[in-house]
């Protein structure tokens, strides 16, 4: 009896304290075979559906970079991680630049709609636009660097002028369109409702959690979120059944937010989730050895699309890390094997299969550089001997028969720094402390907690950490010009609160003279030499080194409900992006249920 | 006190327990003579590694001289072991997705299965209603059944350093064995690999020393604060007792482990070597030794030796030594012991949490367990990186604990059973 | 009466001292953390932003919202200020929620998750232990080790081994979360079943470990008392057996009592494990998420409502006492 009573009283407490915010009518137990689960994107509790504000903590709706997430909002454009392409999603058309090069014209696809029903036309995206600048939110700072000013010729024309640089062309035209591929649109008269209830006052405007915000996308249909989970429902009035042919395969896509990698894994396993976001170490085991229906993309290592390559940076503030020799030598005595085996359990290409250079595992960018012109400086790893003859000529040596190097005197003490919790990044640290240890160099691990590893890093003087991680590359419109500039860039060197690039302070003119030269540059030959030429320096100057490759979402799934999910070499060719973000959308609507 | 330990040592309890922990210590000292070398090498490419013995395979087919051992029904066991029942199943299930009807298919006639699966198997063939998954494990069966039925030689080749040609070294027949002693390097992993490739065994062992030195320095430090205050506290009482009392409520107050946590994380990781988190372990758990004493303090002040020796004029300290000390001398080794076993505990939550002694000289319990669960052993099926790290501190707060109760039942008689 | 009242201003003035140092601490530790809050939160909202003047802005933005650009005796004040007002601030990880909001939320879960856990788990102990020191023999012989050996494996340790043999071996019990996977929260039986369901493997872990500390501890406080004079004498009287043992057991009580209201009081500190393991909500995940992230107002929040729990239980026990037990009245009189 009392522990009836005991029950009652707590599903009543919990009732109590997962005040959901509902939109209308979700049904309180969702069908298995009309839900797409997710795990792996969304962490804690959703705080906002404004696309203005800043916090929003709601990357399923509101994520992903030059691939943006498009289940709820919609971009005028896709990014397609493979081909490295635009392809159109609310625009009609490819983008175009008139003949000065000074702006770019985008079309409106005329059959899109809201899901209140009203036509989405350029008034919408200038409304967009103007309110990011009005508001000072990232986009618009950031993005008001690049671009002017947003300009709607009629309903369905819309045009976006570059800033021009003191010669009449934009500052970097690689930036337009990757801001025009990550602009996300509401309805203009939603802005204006919204402006006139903040009464113009910024943080009012960007902190209204906006739960009656209108959006164009597949599943802005309806939404459910508490605490513990996030529904949303799939809109059947959808506009791009034109644009696709049909809606969406899933009724309902769901999220619970996992407490950590571990839940999140168990329920991947217990077939509760289809698509999983999450690192999963030794992934194969579970088809393998467990034999659950879960697949990666690809089905041998790497299992995945290594699109990032997080880096060891070399902090040049400290004395001894500006001797050349010592960069190099603990580059190439690291067991990359090793890293790749036990930190990322074989979910990164090796650097045997794709050599390091600076751009990720994608055919587009390693088509950017000469391979042939670099292939003497690429290193394999886990040169032992090589390493120790280096640092003997530079006159780094152990004098004092301690087993440890000294450098003007004194014993070299380095620490190897990640944030707390990182796992693959902590377990790849824990490899190149091991390396310090072989060649003479005492390299001890540090795992700060994540906030006091940005406050402390991002500090241009900053000397407590002398080897630390940061990924470097990416895929959107300005990569791999964008990875040069995140690991070689003067422009940061100084700057406080840097969490762009170059953290380590590397200064090298002729870089800058390059970096400034690629966006400007449409000659083909002339790019590749331009790319090659940094890529050699890189590689002779190391400033960081790469320490394996690894995808921007992974992208693992569980076949007990659905099937048909994107895989290397089928026939539909979307990315492996979760089914959510950029082009990989499209996976979406080609999903089948495994018992219809 | 020789009476004392003489008594101790005819409880049982007690007994079991000090074996116990005398045993642990013995092997956390003499294994690592057997097995020299760092417990943190990093030995294997690959997390995980199951216990057994690893003979070098290399070794096994350069070195090591070979038997002909005749073993019937050999060939049955490792066609079993290539294609199980369960593979058949899933070619029949294939090829009935590819359009076979069923009663074609005897998936009990090898010969007959694997004839008709050569002649219809595509790989790049997506039959309707077969997940991406399920047709990815049958090309996996298909890579696997070539040779199934007649053994084919393994053949070696090495490579001529001189003419770069390849020369046959060995030819490896089906009932060739080799005699497991006779190879020169083997590795027996007793608890196989942790997810760095480090011997797992050896590392527990390493880390059991280190976690019973942190509850050593982080038991003896709060005991020995506990039992101070708790003596002055209790023995002279009005505002030095308020005061105590005071940061012991204060303790109280803020949760002994969020405290921790935070003054852990203040320290940061670059200070925490094993010594320091003992001594910050030790400094936030001395509280309710402090109560304790207190109170039996309180019950002894007024004993009528004590005021003696008070209107003989001794310094406190002299009176605290001679006069408070012994009577309380069994329960502050009591409270020690739980000090101690507490302190294990405590350093194994807050490596958990990521927040224990930096990593690279030593490995803890806690930090075993920290990347066990990271790189989820636990969803492997790999037992051996978490399990024995739980039972190890469980043994050694078990024995601990034993030894108390048996300490107790000596110096409280009415326990006795 | 007289002396009662001196009694309880004193304990009272020490409370009140003992508040206010902890409100300090509570306020001054979690700002001690060597980490900028308003870095990780800059990183994480300019993620993939390529203008560096642009960055800067938003954090100095944030500065200004957050407060962290005054001195730290101007944000004390400030912080106290709304502390009387009844306003513990607003979260910086997950702004603009305000602190009261999230501990709200998650300590509905805590208590519904430890407050039966430790009832029932003190209980069963008690239980058990009174049967050991009543019985004694073959019973009271196996108690012993199997309670040393339960309440001496580490708490993350037992919920581990249970979430692997229940929840992933046996696949018994679901292994995290509050409620299944595919429902909304709803006033259904198939609901409320959910609930219970998902309930178990947080609460028994919890139970069990507390059941082995709480069985040792009151057989040798029972045992303690049934060997005291007043039994004996009682027994020489004839006094019925059911009679003494009923005073004896209630007599063992009071000390565990006084252990149950402690622990009732310090029940969020204890949730973490438990809650870390088996993905549930409450408040230990919610201060392990405020210190990853340095997230000072959340911290504070979180390890305030601790601290006026536990004052406010140790306040009541020790005014209980001073009611009911005259060698308290005494110590205090002298």
């Amino acid at each position: 009896m009392t522990r009836k009573l005991c029950a009652l009283a707590l599903s009543l407490a919990m009732l109590l304290s997962l005040a959901g915010v509902a939109g209308a009518d979700i049904p309180s137990e969702l069908p298995r075979n009309e839900t797409l689960y997710f795990a792996g994107q969304q962490w804690g509790a959703v705080l906002s559906w404004n696309i203005f504000g800043a916090n929003q903590n709601n990357s399923l709706v509101i994520g992903g970079g030059a691939a943006s997430r498009v289940i709820y909002f919609e971009t005028l454009y896709m990014w397609n991680d493979l081909d490295g392409q635009l392809y159109p999603l609310l625009a009609q058309g490819e983008p175009v630049w008139n003949d000065e090069g000074t702006e770019i014209t985008v079309k409106i696809n005329p059959a899109a709609h809201f899901n209140n029903g009203e036509p989405v036309t350029a008034n919408d995206v200038v409304a967009v636009w103007d309110a990011h600048v009005k508001y000072q939110t990232g986009t618009g700072v950031n993005g008001s660097t690049y671009i002017s000013a947003v300009e709607a010729i009629d309903d369905g024309t819309v045009v976006f002028k570059a800033v021009l640089n003191d010669e009449g062309k934009p500052i970097n035209p690689l930036e337009l369109p990757n801001q025009i591929c990550q602009l996300r649109i509401t309805s203009a008269a939603w802005i204006a409702a919204l402006d006139e209830k903040a009464g113009g006052d910024q943080d009012a405007f960007k902190n209204d959690p906006a739960y009656d915000i209108v959006a164009s996308g597949p599943y802005a249909g309806s939404y459910y979120t508490d605490e513990t989970k996030i529904v949303l429902e799939r809109d059947d009035n959808y506009w791009g059944v034109a644009l696709w042919g049909k809606l969406p395969a899933p009724k309902y896509l769901a999220h619970i937010f996992y407490a950590d990698n571990a839940a999140g894994r168990a329920a991947l396993e217990a077939g509760e989730v289809d698509v999983s976001q999450q690192f999963n170490s030794d992934v194969e085991k579970m088809w393998l050895e467990k034999g659950l229906p879960i697949s990666t993309y690809i089905d041998e290592p790497p299992y995945q699309l290594g699109l990032v390559q997080p880096s060891a940076i070399y902090n040049l503030n400290i004395p001894v890390l500006n001797e050349l020799a010592v960069r190099k030598a603990i580059a190439i005595a690291v067991d990359y094997d090793q890293i790749n085996a036990n930190a990322m359990t074989h979910q990164s290409a090796t650097f045997e299969q794709v050599p390091r250079s600076l751009f990720n595992t994608t055919e587009g960018q390693q088509a950017a550089y000469d391979h042939d012109a670099v292939k003497d400086l690429q290193w394999a790893g886990k040169d032992i001997e090589g390493a120790k003859a280096l640092l003997d000529e530079a006159g780094i040596v152990d004098s004092d028969g301690d087993g440890w190097r000294e450098y003007n005197g004194e014993k070299i003490t380095l620490n190897a720094v990640c944030p707390n919790g990182w796992s693959d990044w902590q377990a790849s640290m824990e490899v190149v402390a091991a390396t310090g240890k072989e060649i003479g160099v005492e390299i001890t691990t540090f795992y700060p907690e994540a906030a006091e590893f940005y406050a402390v890093f991002q500090n241009p003087d900053q000397t407590q950490y002398a080897i630390y991680m940061q990924s470097i590359g990416g895929s959107g419109p300005t990569y791999p010009w964008n990875s040069i500039r995140q690991a070689m860039s003067g422009e940061f060197v100084g700057q406080q609160n840097n969490g762009s690039g170059n953290w380590g302070q590397y200064v090298n003119p002729h870089v800058d003279e390059i970096i400034a030269a690629i966006p400007q540059t449409s000659d083909e030959a002339e790019l590749k030499a331009l790319y090659t030429e940094a890529v050699q320096i890189y590689l002779t100057d190391i400033p960081s080194f790469q320490l394996m490759y690894r995808p921007s979402l992974f992208h693992t799934v569980n076949e007990s409900v659905w099937t048909n999910y994107p895989e290397q070499g089928d026939e539909y060719g979307y990315p492996p992006n979760d089914l959510t973000d950029g082009y990989g959308v499209g996976a979406l609507y080609e999903l089948e249920l495994v018992n219809p | 006190m020789r009476n004392t330990l003489r008594q101790a040592s005819h409880s049982a309890n007690f007994m079991i327990g000090f074996v116990l922990i005398i045993a642990i210590l013995i092997m956390v000292g003499v294994y690592p003579l057997f097995n020299p070398g760092s417990p943190l090498d990093m030995i294997g490419l690959g997390t995980f590694f199951k216990p057994g013995m690893y003979i070098s395979m290399y070794d096994a087919a350069e070195t090591a001289p070979s038997y002909t051992l005749r073993i019937d029904g050999a060939a049955a066991k490792r066609i079993d072991a290539k294609l199980p029942q369960s593979d058949r199943e899933s070619m029949k299930r294939w090829l009935t997705a590819y359009g076979v009807p069923e009663d074609a298919i005897d998936v009990d006639d090898l010969n007959d299965l694997l004839n008709l699966w050569h002649n219809t198997y595509d790989e790049d063939a997506r039959p309707a209603g077969l997940t991406s998954a399920f047709r990815r494990s049958v090309a996996r069966i298909d890579a696997a059944l070539d040779g199934l039925l007649e053994p084919l030689d393994v053949r070696v080749y090495t490579r001529d350093p001189q003419s770069g040609e390849m020369n046959e070294t060995a030819r490896i027949r089906d009932d060739q064995f080799i005699n497991v002693s006779e190879v020169v390097t083997t590795r027996r992993l007793w608890l196989g690999t942790d997810n760095f490739g480090r011997d797992a065994f050896k590392e527990l062992l390493a880390a059991t020393g280190v976690s019973l030195k942190i509850g050593l320095i982080a038991g003896l430090i709060a005991t020995a604060l506990g039992l101070m205050l708790g003596l002055l506290s209790g023995f002279v009482g009005g505002l030095v007792d308020d005061i105590i009392m005071f940061f012991a409520n204060l303790f109280t107050v803020i949760p002994g482990f969020v405290l921790l946590i935070l003054i852990s994380y203040s320290i940061g990781q670059e200070q925490r070597g094993a010594t320091v988190v003992a001594a910050v372990i030790g400094c936030t758990s001395w509280v309710w030794t402090t109560r304790s004493v207190r109170a039996q303090t309180i019950s002894l002040r007024n004993r009528d030796h004590v005021n003696l020796s008070r209107l003989s004029g001794h310094t406190l300290p002299r009176i605290l030594a001679t006069d408070i000390l012994p009577y309380i001398a069994s329960y502050v080794v009591m409270a020690l012991i739980l000090q101690i076993c507490s302190g294990i505990l405590a350093e194994a939550q807050l490596s958990m949490l990521g927040l224990g002694p930096k990593t690279t000289e030593t490995p803890t319990l806690g930090l075993m367990m920290f990347w066990g669960m990271t790189y989820a052993a636990h969803q492997n099926g790999a037992w051996w990186a978490y399990f024995p790290v739980i039972l190890m501190i469980a043994l050694v707060s078990f024995s601990m604990n034993l030894m108390n109760t048996g300490l107790d039942q000596v110096f409280n008689p009415q326990l006795r059973s | 009466m007289k002396g009662y009242r001196k009694y309880f201003l004193k304990k009272l003035f020490w409370f009140a001292i003992t508040l206010i140092a902890a409100v300090i601490l509570n306020f001054a530790l979690p700002r001690m953390m060597p980490s900028d809050p308003i870095a990780t939160i800059t990183q994480r909202v300019t993620e993939g932003m390529n203008n560096q003047n642009a960055v800067m802005q938003i954090y100095r933005e944030y500065a200004r919202k957050f407060g962290t650009d005054q001195p730290m005796w101007k944000q004390f004040f400030i912080y106290i200020g709304n502390l009387l007002k009844g306003d513990m601030g607003v979260s910086f990880q997950q702004y603009p929620r305000k602190v009261s909001d999230i501990v709200a939320a998650s300590v509905v879960w805590t208590i519904a998750l430890q407050l039966p856990a430790i009832l029932v788990g003190w209980m069963i102990g008690n239980l058990l232990g009174a049967l050991a020191a009543y019985l004694r023999k073959g019973f009271d012989k196996a108690l012993v080790p199997i309670s040393l050996f339960i309440s001496g494996l580490p708490a993350f340790g037992l919920a581990v081994t249970l979430l692997v043999i229940f929840g992933i071996t046996l696949k018994w019990l679901p292994i995290s979360g509050g409620y299944s996977y595919d429902m909304l929260p709803s006033f259904s039986w198939r609901f409320i079943k959910s609930v219970i369901i998902h309930y178990q493997m947080p609460f028994w872990s919890i139970v069990l470990i507390a059941i082995g500390g709480q069985a040792i501890g009151m057989r040798s406080m029972s045992i303690y008392e049934l060997n005291a004079d007043y039994v004996k004498y009682s027994r020489f009287l004839g006094v019925k057996d059911r009679k003494v043992v009923g005073y004896v057991f209630r007599n063992a009580m009071l000390p565990q009592v006084t252990g149950l209201a402690l622990s009732i009081g310090t029940m969020i500190g204890g949730a973490l494990v438990a809650e870390t393991i088996f993905s549930y909500p409450g408040l230990g995940s919610t201060i392990m998420g405020g210190i990853t992230s340095a997230d000072y107002p959340l911290i504070s929040g979180v390890t305030l409502i601790i601290t006026v729990m536990v004052l406010t239980m140790s306040f009541a026990i020790e005014m209980l006492y001073g009611v009911i037990d005259p060698r308290v009245k005494a110590a205090q009189s002298e």
